[in-house]
């Protein structure tokens, strides 16, 4: 009964009104649907802290990339007594954030003083694992490294060589770690 | 509440502003969001989010999702690249007879299809353009090389430009009169002269072979839709949506379909200009008298009969105009398809756009436009000519045209041959002018464009800078400033006040598909620069349809200048503002507004013109004076006539804004640009296109249902 009367009601109401009453429910209907799927797909706030993590890695990339090219190409060093260009302390480090890549040449020289290590790279067709560049913020120093791994004579080995990157190789787009010191 | 009831649509529309202004306030620009991180780079990020539908990875940056939605649709590009992938490489293989290997070959059914297709399309093209060019590759097709080198005179010479000269006079006379057939002459003469008729008539071949066949497949449709409520009901929604679809996109599914060149070019007209000839042969056929049919019927006709010899003779006027439609959607096309290989005058006007070279653009855009003109009047005098059964005429009346052509032939053949004599070094120009023999002027337009540039340099470029800095870019920002929650509301709500809760269905749904699509922002910058193209249009369109209707010559000169610029293929608009302007927003916005223009004024004049004349007499005998007649009588009678006016304007506005894609704009356009050179690019074109489309359709089902409401409400149903 009360229902009825509750149609009959608004089934009296002016339709002008009963068109505005649509256009509000209508309105409603958009931002409830808007709050469902911000529960179920929004990320605000953690993306938030993902893309400033990143902007701020694009800016420190960027900072490295134009120091790089500030650099004269050719071989840096980091020590004094050759013709080669001489990093200050500072500079040494930046440098060594910004190196990413380990050549062959590099690899190949450490692994003179690591017959097995030179073997394994051999056999399994100069296949390195993993490199890595990283600075050594207690000795104040940067560190290269390289692991070889495969199968040498039916075992399985797996050997990672590291040591004091000595000098760098600047192509004026990026540097290279030039040498390793392993002994 | 009195004032409510009085003015009930105002406060409806005032509280969906304040909303909507209140939601844009109430949401902030989320801090990572960046216009060029918009959500279509398709680039691989590890902040971005990641969901799978139907197999499918789609990534996004995830904003709050009341400033933007994530793309819920981005699967469907990648969708429909494979389901493509599957059709054309998996699906149904089957073996097939090669003449090439002489074996059969296993091949995916519609591979197959359509490299038939393209095979026949390609002989079709082959054909006419060897008639009229000359060659040999149709007779090989019958033969081999081995017998067209035994008989090497059976290679076809290709037609003299005297003789398709005196055809193109001698038709348009009999169509027309002595004025088209003058123009038709000076056409073929100007194209000859100025070394653009080989590219014209590979133009002309591309035509002819799209236009017949968009005709029977339109009428053919036409006609099953007028007979069955089922395939119309099941053509309309394609129907409406092809009106509003960019050609543009239309390409990119066609390229991974049929293949580059200009087999693939007939075919993609044909998708873009059956559609009108469909509406038009329905519409023409809807509009014979019940009494006609009864008539045929009484007559004892079959259905055949009836259709063959009863409604399509009744519903010729239309039909024909259909024709037309078909003629100048082909023009259009015949540049847009340059773009996926197609040879002719639309492809030389995009090269030399592209090497910035306007006089040899402008050459080649002039051609395209005299061609379509010198087409769209033929068609249209073809369509209001009407055959006198009844004249007593002699045989050299009934067959004078034929004998002059005869004649002409004749005249031409010998020409051909004593320019073999006179042109003995050099080319016969008395059989074609080539192509860079002929009179060229681009150099006298390029340096002209160095004159304007070096004369008007400063004033261009502060008109320029003001443009862009002080109007395009707050706009554009206001766009993107539009959370998507305030965006859908305004929608919605328009919806819902002009066309109640059907309305409000229809424009959320269309508006949806865009809002979950990856390309939200770029709709909303195609969206910016339509919008102000259309404003600007509608002003001097109103303005200038209004001036003009108040004279009947003016209105008629008017009418004239707008049916000539219709006629041109929208690309050409591109040449003049390019000239002025350079490579900048501003030139599309030019185009825009010019192009756009013109529905605008057309519409403005007809609906003035659609005022009863009694009206007008019952007003002057009120006493009232010009301009309350316009105010108050003529407006707003017309006013719903003037909206269709709109209407047809934010979709020429919406096609060229997406052609202005070419001069380098970021909107949707700039993505099929894009996915026409990307092989998985057909479903990102197909979307970016239906997306395109519903933009139109929003503003078009909008504006319909207010002009019908309005109709009704003046009592001019």
């Amino acid at each position: 009964m009360l229902k009825k009367n509750y149609n009959y009601k608004i089934k009296d109401l002016p339709e002008s009104l009963k068109q505005f009453i649509g256009l509000i429910i209508i309105t409603l209907i958009v931002i409830i649907s808007f709050s469902i799927l911000n529960g179920m797909f929004g990320e605000g706030d953690e993306l938030v802290k993902r893309m400033k993590i990143e902007e701020e890695r694009i800016a420190e990339e960027r900072k490295l990339n134009k120091l790089i090219s500030s650099l004269p190409s050719g071989i840096l060093v980091t020590f004094d007594g050759t013709d080669h260009y001489k990093l200050t302390d500072e500079v040494y480090e930046q440098v060594c954030n910004a190196t990413k890549l380990i050549p062959q040449r590099a690899i190949m020289g450490a692994n003179f003083l690591n017959f097995r290590a030179h073997e394994l790279y051999t056999i399994n067709g100069n296949k390195i694992d993993e490199t890595f560049v990283k600075w050594d913020q207690e000795k104040g120093k940067c560190f290269a490294g390289f692991t070889v791994s495969g199968n040498n004579v039916g075992v399985d080995e797996s050997i990672t060589i590291s040591g004091e990157a000595l000098s760098f190789l600047s192509t004026g787009i990026d540097t290279r770690v030039y040498f390793i010191k392993n002994f | 509440m009195e004032y409510l009831k009085k003015y009930p649509k105002l406060f409806q529309w005032l509280f969906l502003l304040v909303v909507f202004l209140a939601l844009c306030f109430a949401i902030e620009v989320p801090e990572t969001y960046k216009f060029i991180r918009g959500q279509a780079e398709f680039i691989k990020d590890p902040n971005q989010s990641v969901y799978f539908f139907l197999g499918k990875e789609v990534r996004y940056y995830a904003f709050d999702v009341f400033w933007r939605l994530p793309p819920l649709l981005g699967w469907l590009p990648i969708w429909i690249n494979d389901s493509l992938f599957f059709l054309m490489n998996e699906w149904m293989p089957m073996e097939f007879w090669n003449e090439d290997t002489q074996e059969f070959k296993t091949r995916p059914l519609l591979l197959q299809i359509s490299r038939n297709l393209t095979s026949f399309m390609t002989f079709l093209i082959e054909l006419i353009r060897e008639i009229l060019l000359g060659g040999l590759e149709t007779i090989v097709a019958f033969t081999s090389w081995d017998f067209i080198d035994a008989y090497p005179w059976l290679e076809l010479p290709g037609l003299p430009w005297t003789i398709v000269a005196a055809g193109a006079a001698i038709l348009s006379y009999k169509l027309s009169g002595k004025g088209l057939a003058l123009f038709a002459g000076l056409t073929m003469i100007y194209i000859s002269i100025f070394g653009q008729w080989k590219p014209s008539m590979q133009t002309l071949s591309f035509i002819l072979v799209a236009a017949p066949l968009s005709f029977v497949f339109g009428l053919g449709l036409g006609i099953a839709a007028y007979k069955s409520k089922r395939v119309e009901k099941a053509l309309y929604p394609i129907l409406l949506v092809m009106q509003t679809m960019p050609q543009y996109a239309v390409l990119v599914p066609a390229l991974v379909l049929f293949g580059v060149g200009d087999h693939a070019a007939v075919i993609i007209t044909m998708v873009v200009a059956v559609p009108p000839m469909i509406l038009l042969t329905i519409l023409g056929l809807r509009a014979i008298p019940p009494e006609v049919i009864e008539a045929g019927r009484m007559s004892g006709c079959t259905n055949w009969q009836l259709m063959l010899k009863v409604l399509i003779p009744t519903a010729r006027r239309d039909i024909l105009i259909g024709v037309n439609q078909v003629i100048m959607v082909c023009f259009s096309m015949a540049v847009i398809s340059a773009f996926i290989g197609a040879k002719g005058l639309g492809f030389n006007l995009l090269l030399a756009l592209n090497q910035l070279n306007i006089g040899l653009a402008l050459e080649a855009g002039l051609c395209i436009s005299l061609i379509a003109i010198l087409l769209d009047k033929m068609s249209l005098a073809w369509a209001n000519k009407q055959t006198d059964y009844f004249g007593n005429l002699t045989f050299f009346q009934r067959n004078k045209n034929t004998i002059f052509f005869a004649g002409s032939v004749v005249i031409g053949i010998i020409l051909a041959y004593i320019g073999t004599f006179i042109f003995k070094e050099s080319f016969n120009y008395l059989f074609e002018v080539p192509h860079n023999k002929g009179i060229s002027t681009a150099d006298f337009w390029n340096k002209g464009v160095d004159w304007i540039f070096d004369t008007f340099f400063v004033y261009i470029k502060a008109f320029n800078t003001w443009l862009i800095v002080d109007v395009l870019q707050p706009m554009r920002a206001l766009y993107l400033r539009m959370p998507a929650v305030a965006t859908l509301v305004l929608a919605v709500g328009a919806g819902y006040i002009i066309g109640g809760i059907r309305s409000a269905l229809v424009v959320s749904a269309l508006t949806l598909f865009i809002a979950l699509s990856p390309w939200w922002d770029r709709a909303l910058v195609t969206l910016y620069m339509a919008t102000f193209g259309v404003v600007i249009s509608c002003l001097i369109g109103f303005s200038v349809g209004t001036l003009c209707f108040q004279n009947k010559k003016s209105a008629a000169f008017m009418l004239g200048v707008c049916d000539i610029f219709q006629t041109f293929p929208s690309f050409v608009y591109l040449i003049p503002v390019m000239m002025l302007f350079g490579i900048t927003d501003t030139s599309v916005l030019i185009a825009v507004i010019v192009y756009a223009t013109i529905p605008a004024t057309r519409y403005t004049i007809e609906g003035l013109r659609s005022v009863p004349v009694g009206l007008h007499e019952a007003a002057t005998m009120s006493g009232v004076n010009k301009f309350q007649r316009l105010t108050k009588i003529e407006f707003p009678l017309a006013f719903p006539h003037m909206m269709l006016g709109l209407n047809q304007t934010i979709v020429f506005a919406l096609f060229m804004v997406i052609i202005g894609a070419f001069i380098g704009t970021e909107d949707l356009g700039q993505y099929i640009l894009k996915a026409l050179s990307d092989k998985n690019g057909a479903g990102i074109g197909l979307t970016l296109g239906i997306c395109v489309a519903f933009i139109g359709l929003i503003f078009d089902n909008l504006i319909r249902t207010w002009v019908n409401q309005r109709k009704k409400h003046l009592g001019i149903a």
